[in-house]
C-alpha cells in the first residue's frame, strides 16, 4: 500500500518576499522551489554530494535534495536568481562570466551559491581555502581551474566593492 | 518518498515520549542528512518523524564546563563546531577533523547528535571524540545515562541506545596537554568517505609517553582502539617503536573489506597511517613531504 | 555592406560564451526544467536479473495505486509501433523488454501518474516471473559463449557498410573489423625485438550532471519531443521510423544540455515517452536518476593485446592489435566505434606492417557507445603504454623512440590514407617544450617518489555525415543562425556565431544561435565526435556566405554601396520599411571512403585528423600507492582556434574527464548489477582531485578544408592522459599498471609484487 499524505501549509521568506506554500511532508526543497518557477536549484546526484541543488536556507548553504520543505517553515530561503534580481549581476556571478568559470552551466548556480558563502566568512581565501570549501561542488565538465581564478576575481571585486 | 507524518516536539523529553520502544519506523530526524538518503533510497520508510527542529534551543549550544569540558548540546550543528571559538581552544584536533568531514553543506545542516547516533563507521568525529575520551549524555524516558563514545557503537551502524532514547549532549574532556591528530586516508577521491581514519591522543613529554589513545574507523565495522599499539608507544617514541605500534594496530584492529579496498590493503594503510598519525600529532617530520 | 562596430576579426576572439549571463544567474534552459500541463511522470520499472526470458509480469498492485494513470508493458508498446525496436546500427532494443531481459536495469515497465513520488513507489509493486538464463559479461569470453545474448542480427541500414551483417545467428560476435597492411608474421620473425602487452578497461559512465531526460506530447497524428540529446535528427529520424511516420510529423526540440558526453546519443528515453503519450494522450516526461543512468549508456570495458616487432635501433616494423569492446546487452552504436576508431589501434606511428582486429561483442551489461573520444583515450592508453614499454626495453628514450617511428604529414596512416593537416609531430615536439623533457628533474625521495610520462595520440573525425545551416537577416540586420548542432556545454552556440559572424562582418555577439526545433532548424547528423566546428561550421560558413552574397546582390540591385551600406538600409530601401528576411543556406557533407570489408584499407577515411598529446608528472607515496598528479600538459592540434578561451576549457574539461577514467572511475558489477551506481561510491574527479597545475596549448595549425582553419576540439584533450600518467608511474616507481582505473591498492599490489612480496588477497 501506497498511503497518502495530508498537505500542509508554510510560510517563509524567499528571496526577500514573505510566501506561503502548500507542501507534502515527503517533498524537498528542491520540488518546492520548482512550484515558484525556480529552477536553478536543481537535483542531480540527489545525495547531496554534487551540490547542483544548493540553496542558502539562513544564510547556510545546503543541499535542497536532501532538505524536507516541511522544515523550510520560518526560514529564509535565497535562492541563485535572488542574486541578479536588481538587474545587475552579483560580483560572484560577473566573475564566473568573465573568467568562462563553466561550460554546461547545470552545475553553475551551485558553485556561485558557495562561492557567496565562502567569501561572505572568508574574503581572501587561499587556493587550498577554496579547493577545500567547494570539495562538495562536482563539475562533469572539470573547469575547476576557471572556478579557482573566478573566486580569485570575485574577491577582488568584492574588496573593491567595500573599499570603494 | 513515500509520505510520512512529521512530529514536531518543543522540548525534548516530550520528543522521547513521542518516539516509542517498538515501532521501527518512527524516527528522529534532526538535520536529516543522512536520514533522508536513507528514505530516498527505500531503506527507510517512515510512519512518523519526531523532529528535533523545535526543541530547546539550549540543545544547540556549545559551552565550556566548569572543568574546561567542553559541553556540546546535540542539536549543535557540524559547522557551528568547526567555527567555535571554545572548541577551537579547548580540542582543535575536532575543528581540524571538521574541515575535511563530509562538505560545506552537509556541515551546515547535520548535527553532533545525529552524526553519532548514524553511527555510520565511515563517520569521522567518533575516532577523535573517542581518542579525546569524550561521553554522551543520553535521555530516555526511564533514565538517563552517560556513555563514554568508544561504547556508543554496538556495530556497522548500530548504537546501543534504545529506540526512545535520545542523545542530549556530548561532552569532551579538555585535550589540555594532550597532543592529538586525526588522519583520513581516502582510496577514490579526494572527497571521498574515508577508506580509513585513524585519530590519536598521546600525553607525552618529550619522547616519553604517559597515556596514548589510538582510534581506528572506516577500515573497521566500528570504531576500534588497537590497545597492543597504544602500549606499544608507553615504550617511548622512537622510529622503531612507531613501526611496531602501526604493525600491532594493523594485525589487531579488525580490518574488514569493503568498496574502499581489500582488507590485506586497508591493514597496510593502518600500519602507515597509525605512524603517521602519531608523527602529526607529535610534529615529527616524515618521510612524505605533507601536502596541505 | 557594413555593420556598425566590428572592430577585429571574430574568429579567434575569446569571447565570454553567449549564454553566459542565462548560467549563472540559472535561467539558462534545460529539458530537466521542463513541465507541461496535465504532465504524467513516468517511472521505470527495470529488470533485477541479468539474462532472463519473461514468464510474467504482474502490474496490478501498481495500477491499483491511488494516483496512477496508467501502468505500460511491451503488449502496450506493440499496439502502438508494431516492431518496437531501435538502434543506429542494429535494430536491437527494444522499447520495453520482449520475451528476453539481456541486462540488469533494463526497462520492463514504465508507472505513469502525475506525482513522480507516486509513479515510484507504485513500479515497486510490480512483480515480474524470469525464467533465469546463463549470463556472460566478459568480452573475450563472451566471443565463444554458447551462451547468446541476440539470437539473430538484424542490422538497421542507417549505415550502409553493415548491411551484410544480416542474418549472422548466435554469435555476440557483432562486428570484427579487420585492417591487414603488409605482413605481420614475416616482419615479427625479421624483427630483433618482439613484445607483447595485454590491457585492461572498465565499464564508464558519462555522468552528465542533467541526466537524461525526454518528453513527449502528442495528438493523432503528431509528436513533440523535447529532450536533451545530442542528435535531434537522428531522433527524429528513428522516432519517425518506429511510427511509420513522414519525419515531418515529428518534431523535437532541445535546449542546453547539463553535459553530454556521448551519452545523450540516439535513441534513449525518446521512443518510450513517445509511445507513453500516444497511449496516454497526455504529455509524459521521463527523468532518470544518476543511478539509472549507469544501467542505460556507459563506455566500453576493454581487453587489448598488442604486440610489435622493433629494430634493434628502435624502428616499428609491425604491430598486431586485439581489441575487444564489450558492448553489453544492445550495440547503440558501438560497431560504428569498432570499426572507425579500430583503424587507429596500432597509432600515430609509421608502421609498414599492421595487423589490426576489433571486435564488437555482445554481453549481459549495461549498453556501452562512445564517451568522448569514441574509443581513443582506451586506444591511447594501450598503444602508448606498449610503446613506452619497448622504449624502456630498449633503454631509448620514450620521446626519441617517439620521434623515429612518428607518422608525419604525406605519410600514409594504417588505412594507407596519406596524412594532412595532422601536427603530429608539432604536437610531440611542443609537449617535450612544455614539459621541459630535457631538464633535470627532481625524482623525489623518501617515500615519495616523483616521474613523468608522455603519450600521443590521434583520432579520424565520423566521416560521411551532413551539416545543413540556415543564416536569416531581418529587417532590422540583426541576424539568426539556425541549426541542430547542440550547445551541451562545449561553446558551440558561440563558436557558431563567431563564424557567422565573420562571413556577415557583424559582431558575435549580435547573432542568435537558435536551439534546435526540427519544425525549423535543418538537418544535421549530431553533435558529437567533436565534428560541430568542422561541420557545422562550414555549413554555417556556407550559410552565411550565401546570405551575404544574396545581401551584396540586393544592395546593388537597389543602387546601393554594396560593401559600405549597413543591412538594416538594404531592406528599408528595398521594402520602404523595416520588413523581410534574407535567408542563405548552407550544407556541408565532406566526402570520404569507408575501409575496404576484407583490408581494412582506404584512400581518404577521415575529412580530418585530431591530434593530442599529454604529459603527466607524478608523485607516488611508495608506502599507499597514492598517486597525485603534480603538472598535467596537454598540447593539441585544433588547426586555428575559433575562441581560444573556449578551446583551452575544452582541453582541459577533456584531460579531466580522462584522469577520472585515469585514477578513480570504473563500474563494478555482482551477477551483471552494478554495485557502484551512485556519486557516492563512483567517484568523478572533484576540485582537490586536479592536478596542482594544468597546462594547455595548442599548436599552430591550420586544417585548409576547415571554416577558417579550424577543426574540432572536444575530444583532443582526452586522448594521452590515461598513458601519460602510467608512463609517469612506472617512470617513477618502476612497475606498469595494464589495467584502469590506477587505485592506489593497485599501484600499492603492483609495487609489491615487484619486490616479490606480493599482498596476499584479502
Amino acid at each position: 500500500m501506497v498511503p497518502t499524505a495530508a498537505q500542509q501549509t508554510i510560510r517563509f521568506t524567499l528571496n526577500g518576499k514573505p510566501v506561503e506554500a502548500r507542501i507534502l511532508p515527503h517533498h524537498n526543497l528542491v520540488e518546492m522551489l520548482q512550484d515558484f518557477g525556480l529552477f536553478g536549484a536543481r537535483e542531480s546526484c540527489g545525495q547531496g554530494l554534487c551540490g547542483c541543488c544548493t540553496v542558502l536556507v539562513n544564510g547556510n548553504a545546503v543541499s535542497g535534495c536532501l532538505y524536507l520543505a516541511a522544515f523550510i517553515d520560518g526560514a529564509d530561503v535565497v535562492t541563485v536568481e535572488h542574486l541578479a534580481s536588481a538587474g545587475t549581476l552579483s560580483p560572484v556571478q560577473e566573475a564566473f562570466l568573465e573568467t568562462g568559470a563553466f561550460q554546461c552551466g547545470f552545475c553553475t548556480p551551485g558553485f556561485v551559491l558557495m562561492v557567496h558563502q565562502l567569501l561572505d566568512r572568508n574574503p581572501e581565501p587561499t587556493e587550498e581555502d577554496i579547493r577545500h570549501y567547494l570539495s562538495g561542488n562536482l563539475c562533469r565538465c572539470a573547469s575547476y581551474r576557471e572556478i579557482i581564478q573566478a573566486v580569485r576575481s570575485a574577491a577582488e571585486k568584492r574588496k573593491s566593492c567595500a573599499t570603494g | 518518498m513515500m509520505p510520512f507524518e512529521i512530529a514536531e516536539p518543543r522540548s525534548l523529553r516530550e520528543a522521547i515520549g513521542l518516539l516509542g520502544r517498538d515501532d521501527p519506523s518512527v524516527r528522529p530526524i534532526a538535520g536529516g542528512t543522512a536520514l533522508m538518503l536513507m528514505m530516498k533510497a527505500g531503506v527507510f520508510r517512515p510512519t512518523r518523524l519526531v523532529s528535533l527542529r523545535s526543541i530547546e534551543p539550549a540543545f544547540a549550544r556549545t559551552t565550556l564546563g566548569a572543568e574546561g569540558e567542553l559541553r556540546i548540546g546535540a542539536l549543535a550543528s557540524l559547522s557551528s563546531l568547526e567555527h567555535s571559538q571554545a572548541v577551537l581552544n579547548g580540542a582543535p584536533v575536532i575543528a581540524k577533523a571538521l574541515r575535511t568531514l563530509s562538505n560545506v553543506r552537509v556541515r551546515n545542516v547535520a548535527t553532533v547528535g545525529g552524526h553519532l547516533a548514524h553511527a555510520d563507521p565511515h563517520m569521522d568525529l567518533p575516532p577523535v571524540l573517542i581518542a579525546l575520551g569524550a561521553r554522551v549524555s543520553v535521555l530516555g524516558p526511564s533514565c538517563d545515562r552517560l556513555i563514554p563514545v568508544e561504547n556508543l557503537f554496538a556495530g556497522y551502524y548500530e548504537t546501543v541506545l534504545a529506540r526512545d532514547e535520545l542523545i542530549a549532549e556530548l561532552i569532551v574532556p579538555p585535550q589540555g596537554g594532550r597532543r592529538a591528530a586525526y588522519l583520513k586516508c581516502t582510496t577514490r577521491s579526494a572527497d571521498d568517505w574515508p577508506a580509513l581514519g585513524v585519530a590519536v591522543a598521546l600525553d607525552t613529554d618529550g619522547t616519553a609517553v604517559h597515556e596514548a589513545r589510538i582510534v581506528i574507523s572506516a577500515a573497521t565495522h566500528k570504531p576500534t582502539r588497537p590497545v597492543a599499539a597504544e602500549a606499544i608507544l608507553r615504550d617511548g617514541i622512537s622510529d622503531a617503536v612507531l613501526r611496531r605500534a602501526g604493525a600491532a594496530a594493523a594485525e589487531e584492529a579488525g580490518v574488514i573489506s569493503d568498496t574502499h579496498g581489500s582488507a590485506a590493503y586497508k591493514r597496510q594503510l593502518v600500519r602507515v597511517y597509525v605512524e603517521r598519525a602519531v608523527r602529526a600529532a607529535l610534529a615529527i617530520p616524515t618521510g612524505k613531504q605533507r601536502r596541505a | 555592406m557594413k555593420t556598425t562596430t566590428k572592430e577585429t576579426s571574430q574568429v579567434g576572439r575569446s569571447i565570454p560564451r553567449l549564454e553566459a549571463r542565462e548560467k549563472v544567474t540559472g535561467r539558462a534552459e534545460y529539458i530537466h526544467n521542463m513541465r507541461l500541463p496535465g504532465m504524467l511522470y513516468g517511472k521505470i520499472f527495470r529488470s533485477t536479473l541479468a539474462h532472463g526470458r519473461i514468464r510474467s509480469i504482474d502490474v496490478s498492485a501498481a495500477a491499483a495505486v491511488a494516483g496512477v494513470h496508467r501502468v505500460i508493458t511491451a503488449e502496450d508498446v506493440k499496439t502502438v509501433i508494431p516492431d518496437p525496436y531501435y538502434g543506429p546500427v542494429f535494430h536491437d532494443q527494444p522499447i520495453l523488454a520482449m520475451d528476453k531481459v539481456r541486462h540488469v536495469g533494463e526497462p520492463v515497465a514504465v508507472v505513469l501518474a502525475s506525482d513522480p513520488h507516486v509513479a515510484e513507489q507504485a513500479a515497486q509493486l510490480i512483480a515480474a516471473d524470469y525464467e533465469e538464463l546463463p549470463a556472460v559479461f566478459d568480452e573475450v569470453a563472451a566471443t565463444g559463449s554458447p551462451v547468446i545474448v541476440h539470437e539473430v542480427l538484424r542490422p538497421a541500414g542507417m549505415f550502409p557498410d553493415f548491411k551484410d551483417l544480416a542474418g549472422r545467428k548466435n554469435t555476440n560476435l557483432h562486428l570484427d573489423f579487420k585492417l591487414r597492411r603488409g605482413d605481420v608474421e614475416t616482419a615479427f620473425a625479421a624483427a630483433d625485438h618482439v613484445f607483447e602487452h595485454t590491457f585492461h578497461t572498465r565499464q564508464i559512465m558519462h555522468t552528465p550532471l542533467e541526466p537524461i531526460v525526454s518528453l513527449a506530447e502528442s495528438t493523432d497524428s503528431s509528436v513533440t519531443l523535447y529532450t536533451a540529446s545530442q542528435m535531434p535528427s537522428v531522433v527524429r529520424m528513428e522516432i519517425a521510423r518506429l511510427l511509420a511516420w513522414p519525419e515531418n510529423r515529428v518534431r523535437v526540440r532541445t535546449a542546453f544540455l547539463g553535459g553530454g558526453f556521448g551519452a545523450k546519443t540516439y535513441i534513449k528515453v525518446e521512443a518510450l515517452v513517445t509511445v507513453c503519450s500516444l497511449l496516454t494522450h497526455l504529455p509524459v516526461k521521463i527523468s532518470l536518476t544518476m543511478e539509472e543512468q549507469f544501467y542505460t549508456i556507459t563506455k566500453h570495458a576493454n581487453t587489448l593485446r598488442l604486440k610489435s616487432g622493433v629494430t634493434k635501433d628502435g624502428r616499428i616494423t609491425s604491430r598486431l592489435c586485439e581489441v575487444w569492446w564489450n558492448g553489453g546487452a544492445y550495440a547503440d552504436i558501438g560497431p560504428r566505434l569498432t570499426q572507425k576508431s579500430g583503424f587507429t589501434a596500432a597509432g600515430p606511428y609509421d608502421i609498414e606492417n599492421v595487423h589490426i582486429d576489433s571486435y564488437a561483442v555482445y554481453t549481459n551489461l549495461p549498453p556501452a557507445a562512445g564517451l568522448r573520444g569514441f574509443g581513443i583515450p582506451t586506444l591511447t592508453w594501450a598503444y602508448e603504454s606498449h610503446t613506452d614499454l619497448i622504449a624502456r626495453a630498449l633503454n631509448i628514450d620514450p620521446l626519441e623512440f617517439r620521434r623515429r617511428n612518428l607518422l608525419r604529414e604525406g605519410r600514409p596512416q594504417a588505412t594507407g590514407t596519406i596524412m594532412k593537416d595532422a601536427a603530429i609531430d608539432a604536437v610531440l615536439e611542443r609537449l617535450a617544450e612544455r614539459m621541459d623533457w630535457h631538464a633535470p628533474f627532481d625524482r623525489g625521495s623518501g617515500v615519495i617518489r616523483r616521474g613523468r610520462g608522455i603519450a600521443i595520440g590521434f583520432k579520424a573525425s565520423i566521416s560521411n555525415t551532413t551539416s545543413v545551416a540556415i543564416v536569416n537577416a531581418c529587417g532590422d540586420g540583426s541576424c539568426s543562425v539556425y541549426c541542430n548542432t547542440v550547445d551541451m556545454g562545449q561553446g558551440s552556440d558561440t563558436a557558431l556565431a563567431q563564424i557567422a559572424a565573420e562571413a556577415l562582418n557583424i559582431p558575435a555577439e549580435t547573432i542568435k544561435v537558435i536551439h534546435a526545433d526540427t519544425d525549423v532548424t535543418p538537418y544535421d547528423m549530431g553533435t558529437l565526435g567533436s565534428r560541430s566546428t568542422f561541420h557545422m561550421g562550414q555549413a554555417v560558413k556556407l550559410a552565411a556566405e550565401d546570405a551575404r552574397d544574396k545581401l551584396l546582390a540586393l544592395a546593388a540591385e537597389l543602387g546601393l554601396p554594396p560593401e559600405t551600406t549597413p543591412i538594416a538600409q538594404i531592406f528599408r530601401k528595398k521594402f520602404g520599411m523595416q520588413a523581410g528576411n534574407v535567408v542563405g543556406i548552407g550544407t556541408f557533407n565532406p566526402k570520404s571512403t569507408q575501409p575496404d570489408h576484407a583490408t581494412g584499407l582506404a584512400e581518404n577515411i577521415t575529412p580530418f585528423w585530431m591530434i593530442g598529446g599529454t604529459g603527466a608528472e607524478v608523485e607516488v607515496d611508495t608506502e599507499t600507492g597514492h598517486v597525485r598528479v603534480t603538472r598535467l600538459v596537454n598540447i593539441a592540434d585544433v588547426g586555428t582556434p575559433i575562441n581560444p578561451g573556449i578551446v583551452d576549457s575544452q582541453l582541459s574539461g577533456a584531460a579531466m574527464m580522462q584522469f577520472g577514467c585515469t585514477m578513480s572511475e570504473g563500474m563494478e558489477f555482482d551477477a551483471g548489477q552494478v554495485t557502484n551506481a551512485s556519486l557516492a561510491d563512483y567517484k568523478i574527479p572533484g576540485i582537490r582531485d586536479m592536478p596542482d597545475q594544468i597546462i594547455n596549448e595548442v599548436v599552430e595549425a591550420r586544417q585548409d578544408t576547415g571554416p577558417y582553419g579550424a577543426k574540432g576540439v572536444g575530444e583532443t584533450g582526452t586522448f594521452g592522459v590515461s598513458p601519460a600518467i602510467t608512463n609517469a608511474i612506472h617512470d617513477a616507481v618502476g612497475v606498469r599498471l595494464t589495467r584502469l582505473p590506477v587505485t592506489p591498492e593497485a599501484v600499492y599490489r603492483a609495487l609489491r609484487a615487484a619486490n616479490n612480496d606480493a599482498l596476499e588477497e584479502e
